[in-house]
């Protein structure tokens, strides 16, 4: 145990006037020390005699009258939800025993109107519980609904700091063949994140275009097919492409539906960084 | 506790502990000398006459304590429910070898009207029925008279800022360091000036 409280800190945490993290402090010392909550205690009456200082007025009336009605409602309310006790609530009073034939002939036209209340309890518990599930049901949907727009809200605003960002390049595609084509990439290294978007004459019966990102050393790598279905925003499409990867080149082959492992067909739009 | 003389209340106390527990003047008209001990006795087994007398007996000095902090008879008139309210609540917790029930009522007073004061959202801090100690005898009017004359008479004779101190702390609930923006009084000589007041308080007591 700390050392005992001197008596000028008890008598200035008595008045009210000790800070709060000092007063904090006392309060646990005295908690546990007995001699200090006995001067404590003293410190404290000595302090109540503040209050004959003040001028003494007297309170409304209406005051005692209040503070009565609030103990009946009290008991009151503490009757109403009272646990019944064995031997007391439950035993009639002599009086009671004396009106209990007439009691047990109320019950009887009482049991008519329990068992259709019952009843009536037990559809309306159906009811509630039908109506219960859908609730959840729709719940489940909203909040399916929700974790997608999170996961949109968190897309857009990868993007939107990728095109933002100032190591994002673009570089434009030049067709490779005389056919109209023309195309765009925005890259970057270190999201490993690509965008891009071209205007291409349709792909061949059974084939896709397909974009390539040509990496400084290494085999190209695919950001994707530029097909229905595939990640896109309008007209561009995005493709996640391994981190910090050094792009030498971008270009876009003819490939079989759904794309090939490393380029096999013709090259129809390509970039350099 | 051995250096505070014990009061006739405490010896009533004690008495009526041992069955004489209500008196009744011989001389002129019945007047009932119960105490707050046997009293709070019959509040425990709820008896509403009984926290009806104590109420009479404290609701001026209880409603005087918190006036004077709030400065607001509504208010002031809520704290004095809430208390009496507690003493209904909680009645057989006051042991009177332990405490003092009216020195109990008036800090409880104080320190639910300061709680008041500060905000809507700040409870008062629980104070143990036991944990004031006021060995002196209010339990009639003309006692509450006299001892209001003694306090006053104490009071009189600490010097003003030494007093003003006292009443910022514990009619205000100000600390010591808001104490020393208001007071512009150094905060290391606020102590001692608090302890020169409080000396002057205990002399009541003596």
């Amino acid at each position: 145990m700390t050392k005992h409280v001197r008596d000028e800190e008890l008598e200035l945490y008595a008045l009210g006037g000790m800070p709060e993290a000092e007063a904090q402090a006392l309060k646990i010392h005295v908690a546990e020390c007995g001699e200090c909550a006995i001067k404590l205690a003293q410190s404290r009456g000595t302090t109540a005699l503040l209050s004959f200082a003040t001028r003494q007025e007297q309170p409304a009336g209406t005051v005692k009258a209040e503070l009565m009605a609030r103990i009946h409602a009290n008991r009151e309310r503490e009757q109403d939800y009272a646990w019944p006790v064995p031997g007391r609530s439950w035993e009639p009073s002599e009086a009671g025993k004396a009106l209990e034939p007439e009691a047990k002939k109320a019950g009887g036209w009482w049991n008519w109107i329990v068992v259709p209340a019952a009843l009536a309890l037990a559809v309306l518990s159906l009811a509630l519980s039908w109506q219960n599930r859908k609730v959840s049901q729709v719940l489940q949907e909203q909040r399916h609904i929700a974790q997608e727009l999170i996961q949109e809200r968190e897309e857009t605003k990868k993007l939107v700091d990728f095109l933002a960002a100032n190591d994002t390049v673009y570089i434009k595609l030049i067709p490779a063949t005389a056919a109209f084509a023309t195309g765009s990439v925005r890259y970057n290294a270190r999201m490993g994140l690509i965008a891009y978007s071209a205007e291409l004459p349709s792909a061949p019966a059974g084939k896709s275009y397909q974009m390539w990102v040509v990496p400084a050393t290494g085999s190209p790598i695919s950001a994707g097919v530029m097909e229905k279905g595939t990640l896109s925003v309008g007209p561009v499409w995005l493709a996640h492409v391994p981190l910090n990867t050094e792009a030498r080149s971008f270009a876009v082959t003819v490939e079989p539906a759904g794309g090939a492992a490393q380029p096999t067909g013709a090259k129809v739009l390509a970039g350099t960084n | 506790m051995g250096h505070l003389q014990l009061s006739s209340n405490w010896r009533r106390m004690r008495e009526e502990n041992h069955g004489t527990s209500c008196k009744v003047n011989a001389a002129g008209p019945k007047r009932e000398t119960t105490s707050d001990w046997s009293l709070l006795k019959r509040i425990a087994q709820e008896d509403e006459e009984a926290l009806s007398a104590l109420y009479d007996r404290y609701s001026g000095l209880v409603f005087s304590t918190a006036k004077r902090i709030l400065y607001n008879s509504g208010e002031a008139e809520e704290v004095l429910q809430n208390v009496f309210y507690q003493v209904w609540c909680t009645a057989a917790r006051f042991d009177p070898a332990k405490g003092s029930f009216a020195g109990w009522l008036l800090v409880t007073a104080r320190n639910q009207a300061i709680a008041k004061l500060r905000s809507k959202d700040v409870h008062a801090e629980d104070l143990d029925e036991n944990g004031v100690w006021l060995p002196v005898d209010m339990e009639s009017h003309s006692d509450q008279k006299l001892l209001g004359e003694k306090v006053r008479s104490a009071m009189a004779g600490v010097a003003e800022d030494q007093r003003e101190a006292m009443e910022y702390a514990y009619f205000e609930g100000i600390s010591f360091t808001e104490m020393e923006q208001k007071t512009a009084q150094p905060l290391q000589t606020l102590p001692a000036r608090l302890h020169v007041a409080m000396d002057a308080l205990k002399k009541v007591l003596r």
